[in-house]
């Protein structure tokens, strides 16, 4: 709970500095890039993450990364302040607010919908303007299938779930049935 | 100096008189039937009367200064007090008696009462116990009728479930063989539509 306070505040932080300079949308490009980079290189994780190592020896690691990289200045001293702060650890957390933040800007809401087989481009569209209908908001969507579904579809947007999965509707059936309500 | 005063007294001087007459008329009769010793022979009356008139003295005398009479009367008069003692003793063992029979006619009417009493109540308490034993014996029948019924019910509705669980499972199994894209799609319209009424 704390670790995730803190990571609101600094993303909150790299969020007024990028609307001040307009490039916020960058600078969450970059972070989601680099938390990204942690989430694949484990090790580079541990490395950086680790107060075993001295501060010195971590930034270097770290600023060999970053001189490699197109990230901008601004995101680039972020990450060391991180890593001075010994918050680097938690990066993936910052990353993952600034998006949130950045889409509550640019009214976007992140929607996960479920597949039991993949969907047409058609059917993708048509969901995106109703779900967009529904929400008021661009919808962006990420699409996973799951064959336990055996049909239909499952839609999640923040708390929302929209079920229209054959298996909901067995399991609904199933309830009925156990319930005695035969009708 | 001899005094005859009383009764008694008077009784004695009477007998002394009536024996000291009879002695002289004994004496007179045996001096008119004659004889020829018969002086000496009145001397040896007379000594023999005076000796015994003497003897009586004494005896009267002896009589009265001893304690003789007082003893015989003092104890005369306790056997008489005993007596009475004894009677009055006797009246009170007798009304004792009297009593303790009452009492005991009363024990004997307690007693039939407690008995008739005891039975009574023996009667009653079984009649209690019995009517206690077959309510008990009924609340238990319907325990056990109530018992059974849910037994019944939950083996029914486990009966139920297993079924409507094999159903599902075998339904699902169906479906996901039978199922192709065009059920998805209609599917995934249906869902459309769905959402869409929620505007």
């Amino acid at each position: 709970m704390t670790g995730s306070k803190i990571s609101k505040r600094y993303a909150k932080a790299l969020l007024s500095l990028g609307q001040e300079d307009g490039n916020y949308g960058e600078y969450g490009e970059n972070l989601k890039e680099f938390a990204g980079l942690c989430t694949d290189n484990p090790e580079f994780s541990k490395v950086i993450g680790n107060p075993v190592f001295s501060v010195e020896d971590r930034k270097k690691v770290l600023n060999a990364v970053l001189e490699e990289s197109a990230f901008a200045d601004l995101v680039k001293n972020f990450l060391r302040l991180l890593l001075d702060k010994n918050r680097i650890g938690g990066v993936e957390d910052v990353s993952a607010y600034y998006t949130q933040l950045t889409d509550e800007i640019s009214n976007i809401i992140r929607a996960e919908i479920v597949t039991a087989r993949p969907l047409k481009d058609e059917v993708m569209d048509k969901l995106d303007v109703v779900l967009s209908k529904i929400t008021s908001k661009t919808v962006k969507a990420k699409v996973e299938e799951d064959e336990s579904l055996i049909g239909g579809l499952v839609v999640k947007i923040g708390d929302l779930v929209l079920d229209g999965s054959v298996r909901a509707q067995l399991e609904g059936l199933k309830e009925s049935l156990k319930r005695g309500e035969n009708n | 100096m001899i005094r005859f005063t009383g009764k008694k007294g008077q009784a004695s001087l009477i007998l002394g008189m009536a024996l000291l007459f009879l002695i002289t008329l004994c004496g007179f009769a045996f001096a008119s039937g004659g004889g020829g010793n018969s002086h000496d022979q009145m001397l040896n009356l007379f000594y023999r009367i005076l000796n015994f008139t003497l003897l009586v003295i004494i005896l009267v005398v002896v009589v009265k200064k001893t304690s003789m009479l007082r003893f015989f009367g003092e104890r005369r008069d306790e056997i008489k007090e005993k007596l009475e003692a004894l009677a009055k003793e006797r009246q009170t063992a007798e009304s004792r008696s009297r009593e303790l029979e009452t009492k005991l006619g009363e024990f004997e009417v307690q007693k039939k009462e407690i008995l008739e009493q005891f039975r009574a109540e023996g009667a009653k308490e079984k009649a209690l116990i019995i009517t206690e034993a077959r309510e008990r014996a009924a609340q238990l029948i319907s325990q056990a009728d109530h018992t059974i019924e849910r037994e019944i019910q939950g083996a029914t509705e486990r009966l139920k479930q297993e079924v409507v669980e094999m159903a599902a499972l075998r339904a699902e199994e169906i479906i996901a063989k039978g199922i192709n894209d065009s059920d998805q799609d209609h599917l995934v319209d249906e869902f459309i539509k769905s959402v869409e009424k929620l505007h």
